[in-house]
């Protein structure tokens, strides 16, 4: 393969230095709007669809980024779009499921969700998963970032007369001390205006390169004739070559990936829980799914297909041999002109960037919320005063530094692979499955019960070993004619196998409910007991491949029916304890989100003035009487105010509650603390909306 | 070159194995009561979850058939 470096002049250099100060000063002055963990977190909930929908364009498009699109759209053309425009079989569930479980419930992290819908065992495992993968998936984003820094560095430079190699890891550890620099002093607000301004960057970044690259290539009947018929395919060949097969994307990307980026992705769960209600958090995931990522998937292949057409015609300027990961910086340093070339480099790293921040900034979230606050609790220290929050603020800070180590440390895992999209591939299929079924079947079958949930983490995860331990014969079943490399056995189609084993254990154990509690009857404490540490054994031995395979199959079995029994026995399921918290009990959601029964009839959103009332501590604003009656509001009522200069997307508003009426028309009494909370400015009119 | 396990067969795997997930979320969130065709709002999301799904399909559909010449 053909490697590159010091690709680019000193006026690229420049122009993408001057780029990194403005995007982290425009960071650092929306941190000033952080005052709290929910707004560090989740930007206190209150932006508008169509900023959102921008945001998690910097932060997909970083994630399925430029550089690993590019690398598959070199090697295999349009088909390189396949993962971008396959999310929409699982919308459905997301927008009338999942999305309205997570705002109604009020939960903070996936984990939480997992301790209401389960127990306190389920959220713990379901911590240690979701950490792994978090952590794994900054690890690809930095991998990511150095892969398409490195072409424009040179092979060493010399510092105080010793020369110093410059190698990935120790481009990523600078790159990480940059990444960390805003996310840490910013939180969730900043991260999320930062995006919104990179989203419309990356996409114009990405256009402006298509358009150079086909004048290029002599327009656009030349580039499209250039390309051999497979090139211009939208879907890859059925199931080969093992590194690029339709049936082993689709299992890995459409299914798994899909569900874990809608339902786990914990970085954008909390965008789509920074929206100001469920509504428009359906209008945000509609738009980007259907006309966003269709033109992000151009914007992040296009550079492979425009450096395909070159190497047709003049092999001289683009070699056949470039490495795949490196194609992205060599066509646009090749298309376009010192300085472009530049800002086009900025906006792809800027993106990783947007992306690994909005992953470090949601791994730290999880670990306070799951972590932290659990321990703080066990120690007895559950008042929040403003004192407490400030400490958690601040924890929550350093744990954004920590998390950034581990996600350095974490690209160890992944170096070795060829591209950065099979590293990818491989890390989706492996680490999705569990989780991904776990909130599936928690979320839309009331019937899973924490006995099948914990099962299918232990037992799912031993089955998961196993198949990667024994792929010839355990995943082979399930690979649908694709040929096994035996350097990276199955990267895409184990996924299959992941999710069938998963839920497979999940069903029969929900299914062998009632077997189960003919044990759990017979039982006491003590047998319990032995039996965990049976099982407990059992799963170590499995672990660390202890057994031949046959035993270790045996041994799986055992494991699944203990862990079945054991959970039974300690977790007494109780469906009347999970309402709120499936797919069949939305409206009780909503009724307990709101404390009493919903107002549902739809009244006018009015425009008013806002003014301060004395001393009032509760959380209630004041509203005329005819006012109330025009948006069809009563005193107890949820409302939303909201600054009224619309492209602020909602950065000044509150969420509050209607209290008793005066009778000053256009006039609303708010409080000091809503009016801090909301950030609204002197003589500025605001619209108010009842929202349940 | 029998270009049918690049072209049609990959279209028609993602969109009758992918059509059963969404037929099955349709259903699932239908019969829960979570998507409510009694509210006005949720008729308009209905008509947007089937056009999502036709969308996709005529850009796979028509990509293929020009790339097919």
């Amino acid at each position: 393969m053909e490697t590159f470096h010091n690709i680019g002049t000193s006026t690229d250099w420049i122009v993408m230095v001057v780029y990194f100060m403005a995007i982290m000063l425009f960071g650092s002055y929306f941190g000033r709007y952080t005052k709290t963990t929910s707004d560090f977190f989740f930007g206190g909930r209150r932006f508008s669809w169509w900023l959102i929908t921008m945001s998690i364009v910097a932060t997909g498009v970083g994630s399925h980024s430029f550089v690993k699109y590019s690398a598959k759209a070199w090697e295999h053309g349009f088909s390189s779009t396949m993962t971008y425009m396959n999310d929409w079989f699982f919308v459905p569930f997301f927008m009338f499921g999942w999305l309205p479980i997570l705002v109604y419930s009020k939960v903070r992290s996936i984990p939480e969700y997992f301790e209401k819908r389960f127990s306190p065992s389920a959220r713990f495992l379901a911590t240690i998963l979701l950490l792994l993968y978090m952590i794994g998936y900054i690890g690809i984003g930095f991998l990511t970032l150095g892969k398409a820094v490195i072409p424009m560095l040179p092979e060493m430079f010399t510092v105080f007369g010793s020369q110093v190699d410059i190698t990935l890891m120790r481009a990523i550890v600078v790159i990480a001390i940059i990444t960390g620099i805003y996310i840490t002093f910013g939180g969730q607000t900043a991260v999320i205006f930062t995006d919104l301004l990179q989203g419309f960057i990356l996409i114009f970044a990405g256009l402006l390169l298509f358009g150079i690259g086909i004048a290029y290539v002599g327009g656009f009947d030349t580039f499209w004739n250039l390309l051999p018929t497979t090139w211009k395919l939208p879907l890859a060949d059925y199931n080969q070559p093992s590194s690029f097969n339709f049936v082993g994307i689709f299992w890995q990307d459409a299914v798994a990936g899909s569900i874990g980026f809608l339902f786990m992705n914990q970085g954008l769960i909390m965008r789509f829980m920074a929206c100001r209600n469920v509504n428009e958090g359906r209008k945000a995931a509609a738009v980007n799914i259907l006309f966003v990522l269709p033109i992000s998937a151009i914007v992040v292949g296009n550079a492979g297909w425009i450096g395909k057409a070159i190497s047709i015609t003049s092999p001289d300027i683009i070699s056949p041999n470039v490495s795949p990961d490196e194609i992205f910086v060599v066509v646009a340093s090749i298309v376009t002109s010192p300085g472009v070339f530049g800002f086009v480099m900025a906006a792809l790293t800027a993106a990783l960037m947007s992306t690994v921040d909005t992953l470090i900034n949601a791994t730290a979230a999880v670990f306070i919320n799951d972590v932290y606050r659990p321990i703080k609790k066990y120690l007895g220290k559950v008042a929040y005063t403003s004192e407490e929050e400030k400490a958690e603020l601040f924890a929550a800070r350093i744990t954004s530094i920590g998390i950034t180590i581990l996600g350095v440390l974490a690209v160890l895992a992944f170096k070795n692979f060829p591209t950065v999209y099979e590293a990818h591939g491989y890390f989706h299929s492996t680490l999705t499955p569990p989780l991904v079924v776990a909130i599936f079947l928690g979320v839309f079958w009331k019937r899973f019960t924490p006995a099948a949930v914990i099962t299918t983490f232990l037992g799912g995860v031993a089955l998961m070993l196993l198949g990667a331990r024994y792929p010839g014969i355990l995943i082979a079943p399930f690979d649908h004619g694709i040929e096994m490399n035996p350097a990276r056995p199955y990267s895409y189609i184990r996924a299959l196998y992941n999710t069938f084993v998963c839920i497979g254990v999940g069903t029969l154990v929900t299914w062998t409910t009632s077997i189960q509690n003919t044990f759990t009857v017979k039982m006491n404490k003590n047998s319990a007991n032995l039996l965990s540490v049976i099982a407990g054994l059992i799963f170590f031995g499995i672990i660390f491949n202890l057994f031949p395979i046959n035993i270790a199959l045996f041994s799986t079995i055992v494991l699944i029916a203990l862990t079945a029994i054991i959970t039974s026995y300690f977790i007494p399921y109780d469906e009347s304890k999970i309402i709120g918290y499936t797919s069949w009990s939305i409206e009780s959601a909503k009724r307990i989100f709101k404390g009493s029964t919903p107002n549902e009839n739809e009244g006018e959103k009015i425009m008013l003035q806002w003014r301060l009332k004395d001393g009032s501590e509760n959380d209630n604003v004041s509203f005329s009487r005819n006012d109330m009656n025009r948006m069809m509001a009563n005193t107890g009522d949820l409302v939303y105010l909201c600054d009224t200069r619309r492209w602020l997307g909602g950065l000044k508003s509150i969420h509050t509650v209607y209290g008793e009426s005066h009778n000053e028309d256009g006039v609303v009494y708010i409080n000091k603390v809503q009016l801090e909370r909301g950030l609204f400015d002197k003589n500025t009119t605001l619209y108010a909306e009842k929202e349940m | 070159m029998d270009l049918f396990s690049h072209s049609w067969l990959p279209f028609l795997y993602l969109y009758g194995v992918g059509g059963i997930f969404f037929a099955l979320g349709l259903f699932i969130i239908r019969r829960s009561g979570s998507l409510n065709l009694t509210k006005p709002r949720h008729s308009k999301w209905l008509k947007v979850l089937y056009f999502g799904f036709v969308w996709y399909l005529m850009i796979h559909g028509v990509f293929t058939y020009l790339a097919l010449g």
